[in-house]
């Protein structure tokens, strides 16, 4: 199980440095290969280096947003999954993700455990 | 004293004075009636008088004693009168002249009882007889004519009198309801004096010495309007606050959502590794739970500070920390509206003397008013700076929002005055200017439709002593 995850490779976007952190801590125990960025700018010059299957993205960020992110991943690689979390949940970010494909969206405060399964699920659909 | 009083005052004044002359009048008038009715009384006297000396003629000329008797009855009949109306007279012509006419009589009666009891007649007799009749008519005939002079006289003065009294009573009326009412209109100049410069809104509480007539009962509910206006002026400033607290809470709400995020995965991943982790990690797991908790405090003390409700606190402040702190306020509200910020803060300027919340209320709502009027990715530039003259410092928030039409610009700062229709209260910038001009200072406001709006606020310099 750990062999198969660890192709993966999973990118996570937040400028709440505690986000990345947990996160990258929590999901490197599943054994998968986790970097994480604290803009859209680093984070967007990284992709162009290096595949990843999943990125996770905080929306409101400082310069290129969440859905910024969303949109240059789906324009340059369609079939990378984009999870977006947001302390601002509301419909119309909502919908506009949708449109923009992003394969789930989550409220903050964020249960890890549903962002694994989340996660997962995007692995196995891909 | 009370302008009714003095009303009264005067009018009982010209009414005394009217009682008086009308008391001497009728005093000339009750003279005049017992000199009259002496003046009836001397013509009936003379009247007999007259018919005494025709017969007493007569005698002496065909010398018939009979006709004697025919004197004698009237000066009986003169005498009676005489008596009957002796009290009438002596008021009249006073008593010696009384009893100098009735002396005069008895005299006359003397000689024709003498001329009766003499046998025969005598030139001497007779001539007695004649000197006496005539000085008793003379005599009559002079106090008669003296009466008749003092009623014309009593008549003439009482004319004299009425004349003067009335040109008294003229002079007085005119001269003291002239103090009257310049009296009352010095009262009345002052009232529309205060009016006047209430309507220019120099609304102040009366300090000088409130006087004890209407005037004064106009001040004192002044006053009293005075105080009332600042009780509601400050729970208008309140009310407004909390309205800016709904906005501020909206964003500050958000705010909060990260710090809670941050612990509850920091909760979830400390579970989730706990076997894994050693002592030091535990530790500084639990440091940054500290931490993130640290913030939300920090957020709420925000918030907490500016909601209480406060005595105005004047306390020598840097505008630019102000300024900072109202940022930190609302950097959330600009986030989301999508605003971004420009800022030119001219460093280490003068201090200013201000209530701290006062001001940033006021910064709040000119923010809230320019996010509300501009789309999402335009600039709000803010920038402080010293005055011109040096003794101010100057604040400036310009949006590149919708702007505001030139007729609305005057009533901007008015109460109740809104553009945004029902969303606005129309008390945010009417209570924003209440508070800098309290603070001594001035809000402008320049405006063009399509370009923006940009407010100005100078708050004087604070001089220490």
């Amino acid at each position: 199980m750990e062999d198969y995850m660890n192709n993966y490779r999973i990118m996570i976007i937040d400028d709440e440095k505690i986000v990345g952190d947990m996160a990258k801590m929590s999901l490197e125990q599943e054994g998968y290969a986790v970097e994480t960025f604290l803009n859209g700018e680093a984070a967007l010059a990284r992709l162009l280096e290096q595949k990843f299957e999943v990125v996770v993205t905080d929306l409101k960020m400082k310069g290129v947003d969440g859905m910024e992110v969303l949109r240059t991943v789906k324009q340059l690689y369609p079939d990378v999954k984009v999870i977006m979390i947001t302390a601002f949940a509301n419909l119309d970010t909502a919908i506009e993700a949708l449109r923009g494909d992003v394969h789930d969206f989550f409220p903050k405060p964020v249960k890890i455990k549903e962002l694994k399964a989340s996660i997962q699920r995007a692995l196995s659909n891909s | 004293m009370k302008i009714e009083s003095k009303i009264i005052l005067s009018n009982a004044f010209n009414i005394g004075l009217i009682l008086l002359v009308g008391f001497f009048a009728i005093q000339d008038l009750n003279l005049m009636q017992t000199k009259l009715r002496f003046v009836e009384i001397a013509d009936d006297l003379n009247a007999s008088f007259l018919e005494m000396r025709i017969i007493e003629k007569n005698y002496i000329i065909y010398q018939k004693r009979d006709l004697l008797f025919d004197v004698k009855e009237k000066i009986d009949t003169a005498g009676q009168l005489l008596d009957s109306a002796g009290k009438d007279i002596i008021r009249a012509v006073g008593e010696n002249n009384f009893v100098s006419l009735q002396s005069h009589l008895k005299h006359y009666s003397d000689v024709v009882d003498e001329a009766q009891k003499s046998s025969h007649s005598d030139i001497d007799l007779n001539n007695r007889l004649r000197t006496e009749g005539k000085k008793l008519r003379e005599f009559s005939n002079t106090i008669t004519w003296l009466e008749r002079r003092g009623v014309n006289d009593i008549i003439s003065s009482s004319k004299r009198v009425l004349f003067y009294s009335f040109v008294a009573i003229l002079i007085c009326a005119v001269f003291v309801s002239h103090f009257i009412s310049q009296n009352i209109l010095l009262s009345l100049r002052g009232i529309e004096k205060l009016a006047k410069s209430i309507s220019k809104g120099n609304f102040k509480k009366i300090e000088s010495a409130i006087p004890d007539d209407e005037f004064g009962s106009v001040m004192a509910a002044i006053n009293s309007m005075y105080e009332e206006q600042k009780n509601s002026e400050e729970a208008l400033i309140q009310s407004k606050k909390l309205a800016s607290l709904g906005i501020l809470t909206a964003g500050v709400a958000h705010e909060l959502t990260n710090p809670l995020n941050n612990i509850s995965m920091i909760a979830q991943t400390y579970a989730e590794m706990y076997d894994n982790l050693g002592k030091a990690q535990r530790i500084e797991f639990m440091d940054k739970v500290e931490k993130e908790t640290e913030r939300i405090k920090e957020i709420i003390k925000n918030l907490l500070d500016f909601s209480k409700p406060k005595e105005a606190h004047l306390k020598e402040t840097d505008i630019n920390t102000v300024m900072q702190k109202t940022l930190k306020l609302m950097q959330n509200m600009l986030d989301v509206s999508n605003i971004k910020t420009k800022l030119n803060f001219v460093p280490d300027l003068p201090p200013v003397l201000i209530d701290e919340y006062q001001i940033l209320q006021v910064l709040v709502n000119l923010i809230t008013n320019a996010v509300q009027s501009m789309q999402s990715g335009r600039t709000l530039f803010m920038a402080t700076r010293l005055g011109s003259g040096g003794d101010s410092v100057e604040i400036k928030v310009m949006d590149t929002g919708k702007g505001i039409p030139r007729e609305y610009l005057p009533h901007i700062f008015d109460p109740f005055f809104s553009t945004k229709g029902d969303e606005g209260t129309g008390l945010g910038l009417s209570v924003s200017y209440g508070i800098i001009k309290k603070h001594n200072g001035d809000i402008r406001v320049e405006s063009k439709v399509g370009v923006g709006t940009t407010f100005t606020i100078e708050l004087p310099v604070y001089k220490s002593k």
